[in-house]
Order: C-alpha cells, then structure tokens, then sequence
C-alpha cells in the first residue's frame, strides 16, 4: 500500500508552474506540487468526512424529530462496541497515513541538496537585506532558475519569519540563531513588479508587520549572473558628488517607515531641519535632558556631526532623542561608509528633495 | 398510586417556588459577598458576557478595518493594539472562564444533588481574583495598551514601548489563579460531593468534562504564572532570559507559554464538549450513544492535550526530530474528537428530537466543530503546515474551535440552563432566529478565512495585497451579520428577564438531577439529598400538557436503576 502511495505521490510530480485554483495560490517550486497533492488529499478525506457526519445529522434529525408530547421513543441502542471502534480505529489509521506522508513530504521539504546556491538573508523590523556571496545587496530576493537556493536567515531584532506562498516555503527567523529554508525555482519570472511572486514576513513584529514584503524574482543563470555583478557594484558607480541623490533616496526607502522628511511624526524623529538641529547648541535634546552641543565638537564624543550621524545608524540605543523610544534596528554590516556618505548627503540637502524622499531638483550635471 | 405521576415534592413545595436563591437575601452586598455557587455563576456569566461584548467590539473595528488594504480607519499602531486586545479578552476574560466558572458554577453542585461547591469561600475569592484580573487589563489600555499579540512572544514583548504590558501581564497571572482555584474548587467537589449512587460511570457527562477540564486547569495554569513572571523579571529588572540579546531564548519562551497555552485550548472546548453531550442528549430525548467512550475520550483529550505544545512551534527553529513527534501526537487528539462527534451524531439516531434553541446551538456545534476538527488535519500534517502555519488559514481553523465550537457551546448551554437561572423562558422563535443568523454569519466570517490563509495571507495584517481584498469584504460582511445574531440573542434574553413566562421546572425533558429541583432552584438546592437514577434515561420522562411541564417518574426511574444494577 505504501509503494501504492508513494507511485501516486511521484506521479503527481509537478509540472513547473499550477496555477491558482479555489484553495492554493500559483504553486511555483519543485516541492509546491508534493505539498499541493498532499494538501488536496486531505481535503477530500475532510469533505468525506464533513458529508457523512452532516448527512447523519440532517437524516436523523428529520427523521426523528418528535413534538413535545410525542411519546418518547425507547428504542434506541446505548452502545455499540464494533461501531464506537470502527471510528476509533479507522480514522486512526487515516491519521497514521497522512502522518506518514506529511512527514516524508516534510523531510524533502526542508532538505537542501548539497549544491545548493546561499543567499544571506538579514530581516530587520521592517525590511528585507539579501546579501549575495560577491557582496551584492537587494532589498527584493533575486535568485537563478534551475538551481536550489537556501536561505540563510538572521534576524536583528525580534522574530520575522520568512514565507513564500508560491513555493509552499516558510520559516522563522529568530534572533540569536541562524535558520534556513531552500526552494527550486524553474521558471524565470524576469525583474517586472508584477511577476514577482510575494514574500511575506509572517510572524508579527510590530507596527510595520504588514508592509515587510518583497517580491522573489527569478532569473536564468545568464541574466542572474550578469545582475549580481551589476548588483555588486552599484554604490561605487556612482560618482562621490551624485551619491547622495542617486543613492541616497533608495537608501532613504528603508528609513521613511519611521523618518520623515516633511516633519510629519513618525517612530523616529524627523529629518526635516535635522543638520541644523545637530549643528546647533540649542539643538533637539536627548532623553538624558543632555543636548547635541554636550557631545558633538572637536574634543567631545564625535569631532563632528558627520560622526555622530553615522554612529547613530551603526548603534541607534546610544543617544535617544528625547521622547523616542529605543526601537531603531543597528544597520551595522548592512549599509557600508558610502551608504553612510549618501543619507548623509541627503540629510544636509533636504530642500532638494520632495516629501517622499524623491530627488525634486534637476541634478547639478544637467544644469551644466 | 397516584404518587407516581406526581412531581419531587419539593418542586411543589409552595415555599421552594417562592423563596429562591436570587430571592433568598436582597442587596447589593448580599451578591458581592455570596457564598452561594448559583449567585458566584451568575455573576461570572453578567462578567463573562460583558467581557464577550467589549471582545467583540474590537473584532469588528478589526474587521472593519480590514475592508480596504491600507488604512480605511486606524493607524497600524492602533489595528495592533487591537488584536491583542481582542486576542486576550476573548482567550483569558471569555473563553477561558465562560462555561467552568459561569455555567459550571451553577450547573455542577446541583447536578450533584449538592447544596454547594466543596470549598464556597475559595469559590468566591476565584471570582475576585477574575474581577482583579480584568481591572489589570483593564488598567493596561489607561497605561498605554499593549501591542504584543495575545502570546507575547519575545523579544517584541520585552521590547516594544508600549505602556500596557506589565499591567496586562500581571492581570492574566490574576487571572490564572482564578482559574486554578474554580479547577481545584471542582475536582474536590466531584471527588467528595456525589450523593450515594452516584459512582463515576453515572455522572452527566459534562461533569466528566467539567472534571477533565480543572484537571488540565490546576496542572497547566501554574506553568503560565511562572512564563508570565519571567517575562515581567525580564522587562523590568533586564535579566536575560528569553532575549539574545542578553542571552536568552526566545523560542524557549515559546515552549514555557504553549505548554500552557495549548492545554488552555481544552480548557476551553473540553466543557462546551460536555454542555452538547447534555443539549443533544437531553433534547433528543435519548440515552447518550456510548457514555463510556465519550467520558474515557474527556480524560484522554486531557491527557494528550499536555504533549502535543510542540505543533504550535513547526516553524520555530525547532529541530526537525521534534516537529515529526509533535505531529505524530497532534494526530492523536483526532481520535477522541472523532468518537464524540460520531457518538453525538448516533444519539440523535431513533431519538425523539425537540428542535428547541438549545438543540439549533448543539446542531450548530456539532456542524462547525466538524469543520474546525477536520481543518485540524491540515496544520498537524508536517509538510501542509509549512504552507499554512501563521496565515488566515490558523484563524480560520482556531476560530471554527474557539469560537464556533467552545462559545456556540456555551451559548447554547446558556439557552439550555437558562430557565433553571432565571426562572423565566425566552421566546423559542427569536432565539432560534438569532441561532441561525449566528450560523449563517459565522459561517461567512470564518470560511473565507480558510480561502485567505490557503491562498497565503498571513495573519496580523494590517495591509494586504489587492488580491485578498474580496475575502475580506465576504469576511467583514459576515462579521457584522454574526453581530446582529448575537444581538438579537441578547434582545431575547433581555425580553426574558423582563417579560418572559415563568419557567417551569424541567422544561426540555431532562433527567438530570438539575432538572429536579425548582426554576430558580432554592437556596439550598435540594432539602434532602436527592435519589440519584441513570441520569440519561429518558423512558421515565414523560410530557404533561396541563403544567407544561416533563415530569420524571420516580418509581420507574427506580425500577430501571435496580433492574440495571442487577445485571
């Protein structure tokens, strides 16, 4: 019976792409369709079930329905040990069949094979940072087609848990540990929004839960290889004088969830006048009632307030503004001295770009 | 003789009908500082019943909110304070104490044939311990709120800057106490206080549920005490326990809690389980299909009910050996839920049904439980679960548990036990109604959510993507109908208390000894200790059209129960 099983199982090895039906979503891996079948297998064994027990109902309700004053019946048997162990024993066997198959489906699941590609997955309240092994950085999952990729996750702060419904895939990311998770992709989906497939941070985080999702797209080896190298490289292409508006409003994507720009509030302080604030002696104050003059100046914490910025991304619990609490995630690792360099750049240019952070003026070099 | 044919004297007894418990001693302290089990009952379902409404509020500012993606009427700070406010009202106001402390409460010492609990003082101290726990979560939304979802789980929880978490922490440790003390309050009496005759194999069934359930009550509460303490220590004076950060753990957070928090699930089903083995076998005027295996499934659910936390953490970071014994276990708790539903369902075979509203609630369970229970099947199986862990899928699922099987239990115990509270019948036709708008907006609430979670929406959203949005719409739509169910409901009770025809004292048909004694009972109960009979046989029941009134016949019932203990 269970090579039965395990024939149909492989049988119902999964054409690349199954479409969304009325329970699953597209099913885009090589192990959606063990998880499909398996998932549809239950199903039927539910309805069946769901039948039976709603038609004994309706049946015997209908039949047996007795007005008040009808002489009550006595007929009815108390006990029927063959019948009370039949459905004790039958749906134990049931369960013991889809335990087995869960299980195996569940080891092939979570097995990578052994050539699998690594892509370094940091979450961060409320963000994705994909890091790939030539040091390129995506904030949406690149990966290549025809090619087991594992997911090696780390959280900075809380719990965020990584799920990709098209590829049946999900896991927790826990901070202080490391989890993983593979899929196989086969289909390229090229790099437009809309053909990306969801990925989703499922386990609760906090205010910005809702909004930490990225698309998955997949490219053949060839195009993703040619990605990755431009991907590597994008920050040092860019000239030093144009860092801060080219690079600066991608940057600025992650940090607009809590910083704003217009001086609207938000979970941080916002950036607007923030270069004077820091510049000035009678500046914002901090939560210990000190203000920015007490530790930014030559001889003091930081010789300047480029210093103190850049420690202020690197280890944000250090000086709280006042009023703020202790929330912001460290980017330590996640955004090198240029990413620095760009938000620095934009932060004493503000007045160049517009209220969601886009750069709103004709760049210096066309103007030439 | 014509003895025969009448009814317990002290049903007749003029000063039973007259002096009552609610009767017996007026004021506003005689309540507050009863020692009477019915009073205690009554005010654990007024509190009970309050809390469900405020729970419920915030279910529909969920629901509506989630109309549109993106904002439609609060911020994302303001949904999240929400949802777990929602989350720990209904688990630890609601759920947890509904049918134990305020049905249990008035059913268990009379169904003993008891004058009261084993221990009234301690009885009564439990339900200022609940009224001290809901002033903490209470106080918790003055404090700021808490947006930590109802599990609060590490390190969001020792992290977040939210003021309310330590109130609300301190307010479900209360909380725990009071339930640990009705469990213990429970076992003792089932122990000490069953009238001669009464052996295990003869008590109604839900005190068998009643029973397993302080069980997993006194042996699990005390493990949330301890998270919840640690949880505080750590907040308050940093000592790393669960956060990495100061090296702790978190996922061994999520072990301390679920160890309790997933017997707590049978806290909550395990009564309502006994409440529809009465409603059904009750109203179908039928002895209970196969007893023993339905009162042997109460303790085995108990039981399994400690092993199986680990299904709650599949995707945790736990190790793979873990998650295939964990659901291997979780596959067990089928089977016990299996047997009763099926017992269930072959009682109403040749049966003599009443489709009275207590029976429309049990019918409702009996429908929504096999949903709820099947659904199961998908979290449980390993490689499923991957798909479907955390998305709208578990909402879905828990709530056709929680909600469509333990509070429609309760509801429907509520309608059952009702006329013996108050003395006074409701209207059958709006009860019924309002049954049936609950089943219809239950229904389109909560299946949908199957549909949202198996097509991948996680849950604690506050935006989605544009795709979701026509479950949502289904899904909200269904909520406001389950609203006016459950506002129709309350019109029914509320035209009862006002205006409702006296209740007899055995209005459905029942053997039980509850159904014995007067509607409202008498203070004491019962004057002497009452002759206990098989409780579930209903050949000695019979309708008396010029009282409205089932009356039992003793001298049969009498027969019965000695030709039985014969053989």
């Amino acid at each position: 019976m269970l090579s039965i099983a395990t024939a149909i199982l492989a049988q119902a090895a999964p054409p690349a792409v199954t479409p969304a039906d009325f329970w699953l979503p597209i099913g885009a891996s090589v192990q959606s369709g063990n998880v499909d079948f398996m998932f549809n297998m239950i199903n039927y064994i539910c309805y069946f079930f769901f039948a039976v027990v709603v038609a004994m109902m309706v049946v015997f309700v209908v039949r047996y329905r007795g007005k008040r004053g009808t002489r009550i019946r006595t007929d009815g048997i108390t006990h029927h040990a063959v019948l009370e162990l039949s459905w004790s024993v039958i749906p134990l066997l049931i369960c013991i069949f889809i335990f087995f198959f869960g299980f195996t489906g569940y080891v092939d699941l979570i097995t990578p094979p052994k050539n699998s590609y690594d892509v370094n997955v940091t979450a961060i309240k409320w963000g994705w940072q994909f890091k790939y092994p030539n040091g390129a950085q995506s904030d949406n999952l690149v990966v290549p087609s025809d090619c087991p990729v594992r997911l090696v996750m780390r959280s900075n702060d809380v719990l965020h848990c990584c799920f990709i419904p098209a590829f049946r895939v999900k896991k927790d990311i826990v901070p202080g540990r490391v989890t993983s998770l593979w899929f196989q992709c086969n289909i390229p989906t090229g790099l437009e929004e809309k053909d990306g497939y969801h990925l989703f941070c499922a386990e609760y985080c906090g205010t910005g839960h809702s909004n930490m999702n990225r698309r998955v797209f997949v490219l053949p080896q060839a195009e993703f290889d040619a990605w990755l190298t431009k991907q590597a490289a994008w920050l040092d292409e860019i000239p030093d004088e144009e860092l801060y508006f080219k690079a600066g409003p991608k940057i600025y994507a992650r940090c607009s969830q809590c910083h704003s720009i217009d001086g609207t509030e938000g979970l941080g302080p916002t950036w607007k006048g923030i270069w004077t604030r820091i510049t000035t002696p009678s500046g914002a104050r901090f939560s210990d009632g000190k203000s920015y003059a007490d530790f930014i100046g030559p001889g003091k914490e930081y010789a300047n307030a480029e210093e103190y910025i850049r420690d202020s991304i690197y280890n944000p619990g250090k000086h709280l503004v006042a009023t703020f609490g202790n929330v912001m995630p460290t980017f330590k690792g996640q955004l090198n001295d240029r990413g620095v360099e760009a938000i620095i750049g934009m932060m004493q240019h503000l007045d160049e770009f517009d209220a969601k952070g886009a750069y709103a003026k004709t760049p210096p070099a066309a103007q030439k | 003789m014509t003895t025969i044919d009448t009814p317990r004297q002290d049903v007749l007894d003029s000063t039973a009908s007259t002096d009552n418990y609610l009767t017996h001693t007026r004021g506003f302290l005689s309540w507050i500082l009863t020692l009477d089990h019915k009073r205690i009952g009554v005010m654990y379902t007024v509190s009970v019943l309050v809390s469900f409404l405020v729970g419920g509020m915030f279910a529909l500012l969920l629901r509506t909110e989630l109309l549109t993606p993106g904002r439609t009427i609060c911020s994302a700070e303001a949904y999240n304070q929400f949802f777990t406010l929602h989350g720990a009202i209904m688990v630890f106001l609601v759920i947890i104490p509904s049918i134990p402390a305020a049905l249990g409460n008035f059913v268990l010492p009379i169904m003993l044939g008891a004058k009261d609990v084993a221990f009234p003082r301690l009885n009564l101290f439990s339900y200022f311990l609940w009224l001290g726990g809901a002033g903490f979560t209470l106080y918790s939304l003055a404090a700021g709120g808490f947006d930590t979802g109802w599990t609060f789980y590490t390190p969001y929880s020792t992290t977040t800057t939210t003021g309310g978490v330590i109130p609300v922490l301190i307010g479900v440790f209360i909380l725990g106490f009071s339930s640990i003390f009705t469990g213990l309050n429970f076992i003792v009496t089932v122990h000490k206080l069953r009238p001669p005759g009464m052996t295990w194999f003869k008590m109604p069934l839900f005190l068998w549920a009643l029973y397993s359930t302080a069980i997993i009550q006194v042996l699990a509460t005390p493990v949330l005490a301890i998270t919840l303490c640690l949880l505080i220590v750590e907040r308050v004076l940093n000592v790393g326990i669960f956060n990495p950060s100061m090296g702790g753990d978190p996922v061994l957070y999520q072990h301390f809690f679920w160890f309790y928090s997933h017997p707590a699930v049978y806290i909550m089903i395990v009564p309502a389980m006994g409440i529809i083995s009465e409603i059904i076998a009750v109203h179908s005027h039928r002895q209970i299909f196969g007893y023993r295996f339905i009162a042997f499934s109460s303790i085995a659910i108990a039981m399994f009910s400690f092993i199986v936390w680990g299904h709650h953490m599949f995707m945790s970071g736990q190790s793979g050996l873990m998650n295939t014994i964990f659901s291997f276990i979780s596959f067990s708790v089928a089977i016990p839920s299996a047997v009763k539903t099926f017992n269930w369902t072959m009682t109403l075979y040749k049966g003599t049904i009443s489709l009275t509203a207590p029976m429309m609630y049990a019918l409702s369970f009996l429908f929504l439980f096999t949903i709820g229970g099947l659904t199961g099947i998908h979290c449980a199986t390993l490689n499923t679960d991957v798909h479907l862990h955390d998305t709208y899928f578990v909402v879905a699922h828990f709530h056709y548990v929680m909600m469509g099987s333990a509070l429609i239990g309760m509801i429907g115990g509520l309608h059952h036990w009702w006329p013996k509270m108050t003395g006074k019948m409701y209207n059958e036709k709006i009860a019924i109604t309002a049954c049936i708008i609950v089943f219809i907006g239950f229904n389109m609430t909560f299946f949908t959510q199957f549909m949202l979670g198996s097509q991948g929406m996680p849950r604690r959203y506050y935006d989605y993507q544009p795709e979701f949005q026509i479950y949502h719409v289904i899904s909200t739509i269904g909520s406001y109908i389950l609203a006016i169910g459950f506002f129709t409901s309350a019109v029914c009770f509320i035209q009862s208390l006002m205006s409702g025809a006296k209740a007899p004292s055995n209005p459905w048909g029942g053997v039980s000894l509850e159904w014995q004694c007067a509607s409202p009972p008498p203070h004491d109960n019962f004057k002497t200790t009452p002759h206990v009979g098989n409780c579930y046989d209903f050949s000695v029941v019979r309708w008396d059209e010029a009282t409205k009134n089932y009356i039992v016949d003793h001298k049969a019932e009498l027969a019965h129960s000695t030709s039985e203990g014969s053989h």
